[in-house]
């Protein structure tokens, strides 16, 4: 039931809305743009995104404390927190890759893969709740936690620094992707992995450094996500699926399917638990997923893939 | 064949063993949450448990036996809890259980006590139902201040004592917050108040802004919550972020050390009903107080009052035990509903606090209102809680 909105002016209210869907959207595109790198180069996924946002999230909660200890202010703890958490992102995408999908690849196994990641998200769970207990706990914010009054509309700091984030780290993946030259072996090998392989690009290791990169983009999303909510082991489930439909959303070859995609599924949220219901909140961004997986299946951005036969 | 031999001979080892262990002490199991959203309910009320357990060992224990608590984690999980209640009967052959923090877990987990007939005294867990799930002769009993008491103290204190006329209602999809959402509703029907909004929210969820929008523009001029601790915080930081600062006034999960740490400046002025508050107002509360800080290092328990109504239900349980003269459960349950011994606990002296038909110790005058203040949890009217109303007690029935 629709309350008597009398206070607010009604375009205020949208903007603030459409405000708070765009930051949580863009925890989910950043999500779904890892997923969208592995895809590109492996047509492999990584299940465990949600879990390697978290593990992300714990250790960038572990170093930040310490740094904290070390009398060095919230700010630049924070800051100097950044390079050990993305160094441990590359590191925990690699292992997965070299432990789940590798095998699976050179074996054509279609499945293998799908269980493997499943398998291993499932134990870095496991390993973060005995490591950090199962409570949630509470990530130091490193800017104000006061709103700021932005036009018609108030953020939290911390809500602008997740959209700025979010979209820097995109963008440094895209230039190094155009510009570096191991970029261009990422490009070439998921345009066409044989031929690329033909060329003398080492294709393998280009997979392994794109699992690298997205788990080092929810190993990112997780330290960027954690002031505003609680860092626990069971942070990862939710926001891991949302993401994947997201990128199924977006579709699964275009890292800007992933911002347009994240960004609808927010706002549509976001609106849907103020003008309908907060009890219906997660069903529209559903329908959205069956809507382009029956109208446009290789999503909104994606490229219909042609398999041969 | 060989594996049969092997079978017998443990199923045999172990049967002795446990015969054996009975001999020595009575096992009393300890079901709660010890990790998890809801661990520092729970492993308040297992340390409050155990204070008790230790003095009453210390003094001789009950009928020249010592207490062994068999404590286990039941996660919060529904399916976790129904384990644990068959592994503490069939397993342990405990004499009574005591715990369950979550609605959910108690409702699934105390038919296997009412089955065995086994007393379990719920300690913490508040769903109205939870005490009368089953009929007479139920073994269910409970020490917490029930949703129906809280709902109604919840409703007086928004609408009669602070004049508030548009209610808002903010509770979570779980059973606790969905039970408590209609509690809360039918009492304020009785004072013929309807809610201006009433908003639905996830475990899990970490932007409110849909939520305390549609309060703020439905008119809202008080926020009454049903939830636990990081959502209420986020609640809190929501309203802080719109720039909208109405009071919250909700069930007593507003005094979680989850909810006071997150939510820090923007959740003080939350108002809650509470069995105890962390206040040396008596000499047993002050000793009560003293002992928990010295055995456990802290200064701030965790959640004051899932420790003082464990603590209490040990020295019920006790006193029953003693009554029965036997660990037989029927007896057991026959002793609480009449108990001879009048028993000074922390959070009121009970007397006769059981009766056949009547499982509640708590009664609606005994939890005072507290507010969240610092970091604390504070009386809310200091006049609730001066003189002879320090120690409320329920009226003879």
């Amino acid at each position: 039931m629709r309350g008597v909105f009398l206070i607010g002016d009604p375009m205020d209210i949208l903007a603030q809305l459409v405000v708070s869907g765009i930051s949580v959207g863009m925890i989910y595109a950043v999500i779904a743009f890892g997923y969208q790198l592995t895809f590109a180069t492996s047509k492999t996924l990584n299940f465990g995104q949600g879990e390697a946002l978290m593990i992300g999230a714990l250790v960038g909660l572990t170093t930040i404390n310490f740094l904290i200890g070390q009398a060095i202010g919230t700010f630049w703890a924070y800051l100097l927190m950044l390079p050990v958490v993305l160094v441990f992102g590359l590191a925990q995408g690699a292992f997965v890759e070299w432990l789940g999908v590798r095998q699976a690849i050179r074996t054509k196994s279609e499945a293998g893969w799908i269980m493997a990641t499943i398998a291993l998200g499932i134990i870095f769970k496991n390993l973060a709740e005995n490591i950090w207990g199962r409570d949630p706990l509470k990530f130091p914010s490193p800017l104000p936690e006061a709103a700021l009054q932005i036009g018609p509309v108030r953020m939290q700091p911390m809500e602008i620094a997740i959209i700025v984030g979010a979209l820097l780290l995109m963008a440094a993946v895209e230039v190094f992707n155009r510009r570096s030259i191991f970029g261009k072996a990422v490009v070439a090998t998921a345009n066409d992995r044989d031929a690329a392989g033909l060329m003398g690009i080492n294709t393998s290791r280009v997979i392994t450094f794109s699992y690298a990169l997205s788990s080092l983009s929810a190993a990112f999303a997780g330290v960027l996500v954690a002031p505003v909510t609680l860092t626990g082991a069971a942070m990862g489930a939710v926001l891991g699926l949302k993401a994947f439909a997201v990128a199924i959303i977006g579709g699964l070859s275009s890292g800007v399917g992933a911002i347009v995609g994240g960004l609808m599924l927010g706002i549509v949220e976001t609106l849907t638990g103020f003008y309908i219901s907060t009890g219906y909140k997660d069903v529209p961004g559903l329908v959205l997923l069956l809507l382009v997986l029956s109208l446009k299946p290789s999503g909104l951005f994606g490229q219909a893939a042609i398999k041969k036969v | 064949m060989k594996l049969k031999t092997f079978l017998v001979a443990l199923v045999a080892s172990t049967a002795m063993t446990g015969a054996a262990m009975a001999a020595d002490t009575i096992k009393i199991g300890l079901s709660g949450p010890f990790t998890g959203g809801s661990a520092s309910m729970g492993v308040s009320m297992r340390d409050g448990v155990k204070l008790a357990a230790e003095e009453i060992n210390k003094a001789g224990g009950v009928l020249g036996k010592q207490i062994e608590l068999i404590e286990r984690d039941d996660e919060a999980k529904n399916e976790v809890g129904v384990q644990v209640s068959q592994e503490l009967i069939n397993k342990e052959g405990v004499v009574a259980t005591l715990g369950f923090i979550n609605t959910g877990v108690a409702l699934a987990g105390q038919r296997f006590y009412q089955e065995a007939e086994i007393p379990v005294i719920n300690n913490v867990a508040t769903g109205t139902v939870i005490s009368t799930q089953f009929k007479a002769p139920n073994y269910v009993f409970r020490t917490s201040a029930s949703d129906a008491i809280q709902s109604v103290m919840i409703a007086d204190e928004a609408i009669k004592r602070q004049g508030f006329k548009k209610p808002a209602i903010l509770a979570d999809s779980t059973n606790y917050g969905q039970l408590g959402q209609a509690d809360l509703i039918k009492a304020l029907d009785k004072l013929s108040v309807k809610p201006v909004a009433t908003e639905k929210f996830n475990i899990g969820d970490t932007d409110m802004t849909a939520q305390v929008l549609r309060a703020k523009e439905a008119g809202a001029d008080v926020i009454l919550t049903y939830g636990i601790g990081p959502e209420l915080a986020q609640i809190a930081n929501a309203m802080a972020k719109l720039g909208w600062k109405v009071p919250m006034i909700g069930s007593w999960t507003l005094s979680m050390a989850s909810y006071i740490d997150t939510a820090g400046a923007n959740g003080d002025g939350a108002i809650m009903p509470e069995t105890f508050i962390q206040l040396a107002s008596t000499p047993k509360r002050k000793a009560f107080i003293e002992a928990y800080q010295k055995k456990y290092n802290i200064d701030r328990m965790p959640s004051p009052v899932s420790a003082a109504q464990g603590y209490d239900s040990v020295y019920l349980l006790a006193a029953a035990i003693k009554q029965a003269g036997s660990t037989d459960g029927r007896k057991i349950r026959e002793a609480l509903e009449n108990l001879n011994t009048k028993i000074e606990g922390v959070v009121t002296t009970y007397d006769h606090p059981f009766s056949a038909t009547d499982h509640e110790a708590i009664s609606p005058n005994i939890p005072v209102m507290g507010l969240v203040k610092g970091g604390r949890v504070v009386p809310a009217h200091d006049e609730d809680v001066q003189g002879d109303k320090a120690v409320r007690v329920k009226p003879k029935a």
